[in-house]
């Protein structure tokens, strides 16, 4: 009876996991039987260890990829984060035109990552850019992010918190809604002022909305790839390139796939490191929600 | 008091400002400037009364006529991937909101953590498998690629989604005698509705503007518009700045239109998301 069932409903669930399974599961796993390989076009891999991961490891270009990207993302995450709940603390205080305010805000969601990319380019092109012009009528010191690594990453982080700022902000700022208002009563009424009350009651509630904006946002901001393949491809002389584009490198320009499978399985492990916080979050809060 | 409350008020204002300068100036300078004569393009200082022309639109549709065939490419594989990735996380969903068991809930967890795979891990043995099959450069490739990214989010929504629907419905209907795909299409359907639109919503949105996958399996078939746009960009006779803002709003229009009028599903979507899964 029990077989019977689950063979009634596998027709329902056998596309997602077909899908799944031969799109990315096995996949993943051939790159990392890849990654214990040495592998090139026309030559049949040999198998070499942790050869790959140990000669990745040691690639001062990774190790300046990894740090360009591990930098990125303290940046670009935490800023969302600051900006995101300022703006839904902002947004529940009451605005008028709430609704139209919303939706400009979520307007960069919408944008392709190219077209962020031609819009941030020509705002801050280093000699007519609008923002360039802007600034040094303004006496301030402007980006010379073609030349200068630190301040293309500078830019790259900026276009990248442009685009992500809408995930974040939605996401405090629902969590934001759903705390009752009869707690800013009682804690008026106790006589909390607007700084405590933040402290006291808004920011403990929004701790579960806060680590899952973050976790989500550390492992997708990892992978960055189109925003600095398009801006900068990495370059002056690779200084500002991050794990995906390194990886890409190593794939497509230098057809080292057992180093670019090590690099690959590299970022999976980071990846699954970052979600087991989330995975106990998870448990934790599931275990809060019962009492 | 009174001053207090204009101060605040005031501090709104100006926050309100800046968000908007924020989120709006990257894309009205796009639009706007596909509309500038070229001159006043990169005029100093940024001229900001100009003489509304079409000429880039035109040299666009002259010069640039790949585009237009990436436009209807990112038509095609959009409108595929997206019923694709309906479909799938629809039928799975009702499955996972109406059964329980262990291999079941195991395998929504399996979901979750495919997620944590990174695209750019699987395009290396994939882009031989795809060279082998024949299906580089074609649509398909990337609709299955997009619809996959988007199925384990698509199911889980779903599920929470149909979870929402009184079982009481779905049993009066099996005592009529429906069957489970009656079920599904009569009464799961019309009443996930906002569910299904707002997986919809994702991956349009990322179907549409999506470029890493397009960049590595597609060459001159089936490439998208964000493809041609990149290649502007790079091109070798230097960057048209006129002819890469008319492609650029020709992109962006519909999907910020999209993203426009359903913003209650993205939002309601994107909550469910992060909070479920």
């Amino acid at each position: 009876m029990r077989t019977r069932k689950l063979t009634d409903l596998l027709p329902f669930i056998a596309p997602v996991h077909i899908l799944i399974l031969s799109v990315i599961v096995l996949p993943a796993l051939y790159v990392a039987w890849l990654s214990l390989m040495q592998s090139t076009f026309g030559q049949a891999p040999s198998f070499v260890g942790f050869a790959n991961f140990r000669r990745v490891l040691a690639d001062p270009a990774f190790r300046s990829a990894l740090w360009n990207t591990v930098v990125l993302v303290m940046v670009a995450v935490h800023l969302e984060l600051v900006v995101g709940l300022l703006l839904a603390l902002l947004f529940a205080s009451g605005l008028p035109f709430r609704r139209v305010l919303l939706v400009c805000t979520l307007a960069p969601y919408a944008v392709s990552e190219v077209i962020a990319v031609v819009s941030w380019r020509y705002l801050f092109d280093p000699d007519a850019g609008p923002v360039t012009q802007l600034l040094l009528s303004l006496g301030l010191p402007v980006l010379d992010w073609s030349f200068e690594p630190m301040h293309a990453m500078i830019l790259i982080a900026l276009l990248t918190i442009w685009l992500h700022l809408p995930f974040t902000f939605i996401i405090l700022y629902a969590a934001r809604l759903a705390i009752p208002a009869d707690l800013y009563e009682a804690a008026r009424i106790d006589g909390a002022r607007p700084w405590q009350a933040f402290r006291r009651v808004t920011l403990p509630l929004l701790g579960p909305a806060i680590v899952v904006a973050l976790l989500f946002r550390y492992i997708f901001a990892f992978r960055i790839f189109s925003e600095v393949w398009l801006l900068t491809g990495g370059g002056p002389a690779r200084t500002t390139e991050v794990v995906a584009v390194y990886l890409y490198r190593e794939a497509f320009t230098y057809n080292a796939f057992g180093t670019a499978s090590a690099t690959a399985w590299i970022m999976v492990l980071a990846s699954l490191l970052l979600a087991l916080g989330y995975v106990a979050l998870l448990r934790k809060q599931v275990t809060g929600n019962a009492h | 008091m009174r001053i207090d409350r204009l101060l605040i008020g005031l501090g709104k204002g100006l926050a309100v400002a800046v968000l908007l300068a924020w989120s709006l100036v990257p894309i009205a300078f796009v639009v706007i400037s596909s509309f500038k004569p070229g001159r006043d393009i990169f005029a100093v200082p940024p001229r900001h009364a100009f003489s509304p022309t079409l000429d880039h639109y035109a040299a666009l549709w002259t010069r640039w006529g790949v585009f237009f065939d990436g436009l209807w490419n990112s038509l095609l594989i959009t409108a595929g991937a997206t019923a694709l990735a309906v479909i799938a996380s629809t039928c799975a969903g009702y499955v996972y909101s109406r059964n329980a068991g262990r291999l079941l809930n195991g395998s929504v967890l399996f979901l979750i953590v495919v997620r944590l795979i990174p695209p750019i891990v699987i395009t290396l043995p994939l882009f031989p498998i795809v060279n082998l099959l024949g299906l580089n450069d074609t649509h398909l490739v990337l609709m299955v690629l997009y619809a996959t990214f988007f199925v384990s989010l698509g199911t889980v929504l779903m599920r929470t989604f149909i979870d929402q629907i009184p079982r009481e419905l779905d049993e009066a209907a099996q005592i009529d005698g429906a069957g489970r795909l009656t079920i599904l299409r009569r009464i799961i359907v019309p009443l996930a509705a906002p569910g299904i639109l707002a997986v919809a919503v994702f991956v349009v949105v990322f179907a549409w503007n999506e470029f890493l996958f397009a960049f590595i399996f597609t060459g001159t078939n089936a490439k998208t518009a964000p493809l041609v746009i990149s290649e502007m960009i790079g091109s070798i006779d230097g960057v048209d700045w006129g002819i890469l803002f008319a492609a650029s709003t020709v992109q962006l229009a519909p999907v910020l239109l999209f993203v426009v009028f359903m913003n209650r599903f993205l939002v309601a979507g994107l909550t469910a998301g992060a909070t479920k899964g």
